[in-house]
């Protein structure tokens, strides 16, 4: 009896463990098709499109990484809108995070429920009118107006998680920081900064990977292919190759490193930053 | 003393003002005043330049319901609400319970697998599926190759009546990890003697799985119900890259529809009428939501 028991439930954990198995790899095939198409020449890949390259070629590759490659202005641009957006949103949304949740004063509430407000705009509603207070402002065109235009929409969510983070922080170190004669910028550095690096790398990876992967704003304010991201110049670069699989699936390959990298060595802490405003609002 | 008090209330204002001020300008300048901007603009046939003096009232949104590719929009956009939550949440809670729980041997690398598609640029995402949705050497035209006796071509996105399903595919397969890390989440607040005394009691799995676990999680499932219906309205960038709305608009979707009709033809009036619809069906569904779903769950 004992023996049939502990049998079947060996039997079910084999039987779980293979559906886990079989669907980890159908998710993950997708990305492993664009690898295995990398490594291939034209004739090949249409040849045989999902197999296993033979022999693997590095020509493609090569091409890609070259000097005269786009992809380097590409990666340029896209670590420079992402983290310019990054910077204004930490800057931005944790001095108001701290002035939300530290300083008592009348309407406050008020001003915090009008920046929750944004969380029910997303970007698709604001987008042709944002268009137009952009070139008012001059910045149509440039890689300044999406990092505007970025943090203006990422400062909702941010503030919001700021403020929850450091309406925690008790009262007792404020006032303690006070009796010493410190300002609350004393506070700000001895106390906030020291403790606030959760809350930082949560609000960090969030905008990171919109950011990142945003393509509606880029695609609206840039114009000039010199200031094209990746997300940009993967819509552009498959449109020219149209016939060159092998190449656009380097062109991926390659693209995917930065983000793919940055996943798999903190998932644990991406996982978290990206789940943590539904798990926890 | 008046006078230190005043002082000390200026340099409090002061000190709020350097705070929140900038974050506040921000948020005012590019979210807040473009979605009132847009509300104004959706009652105007306006070109983006010159005067706004066409005053033309709802004719926009008169336009809009009487174009048929905006409807093959909406309905797009209300089958990926459906699909969503008939099957892509119902299969991440699945995986959540299959590997969520208890020791599941590599548990974590499970979970980072399901969810890598998830971080991933949706764009490439797009660009990924339409090769291997490729007519010519794609895998379903493989597929046939082996079942069947020849090859035959199989154009999923070419046909407008299979396309917007094949796009489906791959929203399911894009945002499915997302909701299971969720259910992942709300799983580790079931209390477990609540689970044991069920099972004690004879309930089966699937019982256990109804009485037990769903209204113990019932806060995460309102969560992902609400993030999965605010988002499937909003489906852009994958749509884009799998044929821009095409073919013949028949993978249009609201936003795809206020690009190629608002934006592309500088139609600023009627675009913003678009994003006015979108922004009502995501406020109704919140407002209704909160009122009978959360409300009734608090009662």
């Amino acid at each position: 009896m004992i023996f049939k028991q502990h049998f079947q439930t060996t039997r079910d954990k084999a039987i779980k463990f293979t559906i886990a198995l079989v669907t980890a790899f159908i998710m993950f095939y997708p990305i492993l098709v664009v690898y295995l198409g990398a490594f291939k020449s034209k004739g090949q890949i249409n040849a045989d499109p999902f197999g296993i390259p033979n022999p693997a070629t590095l020509e493609t590759m090569k091409e890609i990484l070259g000097v005269s490659s786009s992809f380097w202005q590409m990666l340029f641009n896209s670590i420079v809108i992402t983290g310019g957006t990054i910077a204004i949103v930490l800057i931005l949304a944790m001095a108001a995070g701290v002035g939300l949740s530290r300083i008592q004063f009348k309407g406050r509430q008020a001003v915090f429920n009008y920046f929750i407000m944004g969380l029910l705009f997303p970007l698709t509603v604001a987008v042709l009118p944002l268009m137009l207070q952009l070139r008012t402002l001059g910045l149509t065109g440039t890689r300044l107006g999406v990092v505007m235009a970025q943090a203006a929409f990422s400062i909702p969510l941010s503030v919001f998680i700021f403020t929850g983070f450091f309406k925690e922080i008790p009262q007792e170190l404020q006032d303690a920081c006070d009796i010493d004669g410190g300002t609350l910028l004393t506070f700000f550095r001895h106390v906030i900064v020291p403790i606030s690096t959760p809350v930082v790398s949560t609000v960090s990876i969030l905008v990171f990977v919109q950011s990142w992967n945003q393509f509606l704003l880029p695609l609206l304010v840039l114009s000039d292919q010199a200031h094209y991201t990746i997300p940009l110049g993967v819509m552009q670069y498959q449109g020219q190759f149209a016939s060159g699989w092998n190449q656009i699936m380097g062109f991926i390959a390659i693209s995917l490193l930065p983000i793919g990298i940055f996943y798999f060595s903190m998932q644990k802490y991406v996982i978290e930053g990206l789940t943590s405003g539904a798990v926890k609002g | 003393m008046e006078n230190i008090k005043t002082l000390y209330s200026v340099k409090k204002l002061g000190l709020i003002l350097l705070l929140i001020g900038p974050a506040f300008a921000l948020f005012t300048t590019f979210v807040v005043m473009p979605v009132f901007q847009g509300a104004y603009y959706s009652l105007f046939d306006w070109k983006g330049i010159g005067p706004l003096n066409d005053f033309v009232g709802v004719k926009n949104f008169v336009r809009l319901f009487g174009h048929e590719p905006f409807r093959t929009a909406i309905v797009n956009n209300l089958k990926v609400v459906l699909f969503s939550l008939l099957f892509q949440l119902p299969t991440a809670f699945f995986f959540a319970l299959l590997i969520g729980r208890q020791k599941f041997p590599g548990a974590i690398v499970f979970r980072s697998f399901y969810f890598f598609p998830y971080v991933l640029t949706e764009i490439i995402a797009g660009v990924i599926w339409r090769f291997i949705y490729n007519p010519q050497f794609g895998f379903l035209t493989q597929l046939s190759g082996l079942i069947g006796p020849e090859k035959t071509e199989i154009a999923m996105l070419g046909n407008p009546e299979t396309a917007f399903n094949a796009i489906f595919v791959v929203i399911f397969w894009k945002y499915i990890g997302f909701h299971m890390i969720l259910y992942i989440a709300g799983l580790q607040g079931v209390p477990k003697d609540l689970e044991d005394a069920a099972v004690i009691d004879g309930a089966s799995p699937l019982e256990v799985i109804w009485h037990v676990i769903i209204p113990s999680i019932r806060n995460t499932i309102m969560i992902s119900v609400f993030l999965s219906v605010i988002g499937s309205f909003n489906v852009f960038d994958i749509v884009w890259a799998m044929g821009q709305g095409g073919p013949d608009h028949s993978t249009e979707t609201l936003v795809t529809y206020l690009y190629n009709f608002g934006y592309k033809r500088f139609a600023f009036g009627y675009g913003s009428a678009v994003a006015i619809v979108i922004f009502f069906l995501c406020l109704v569904f919140n407002v209704l939501y909160q009122k009978y779903i959360v409300g009734d769950s608090r009662s």
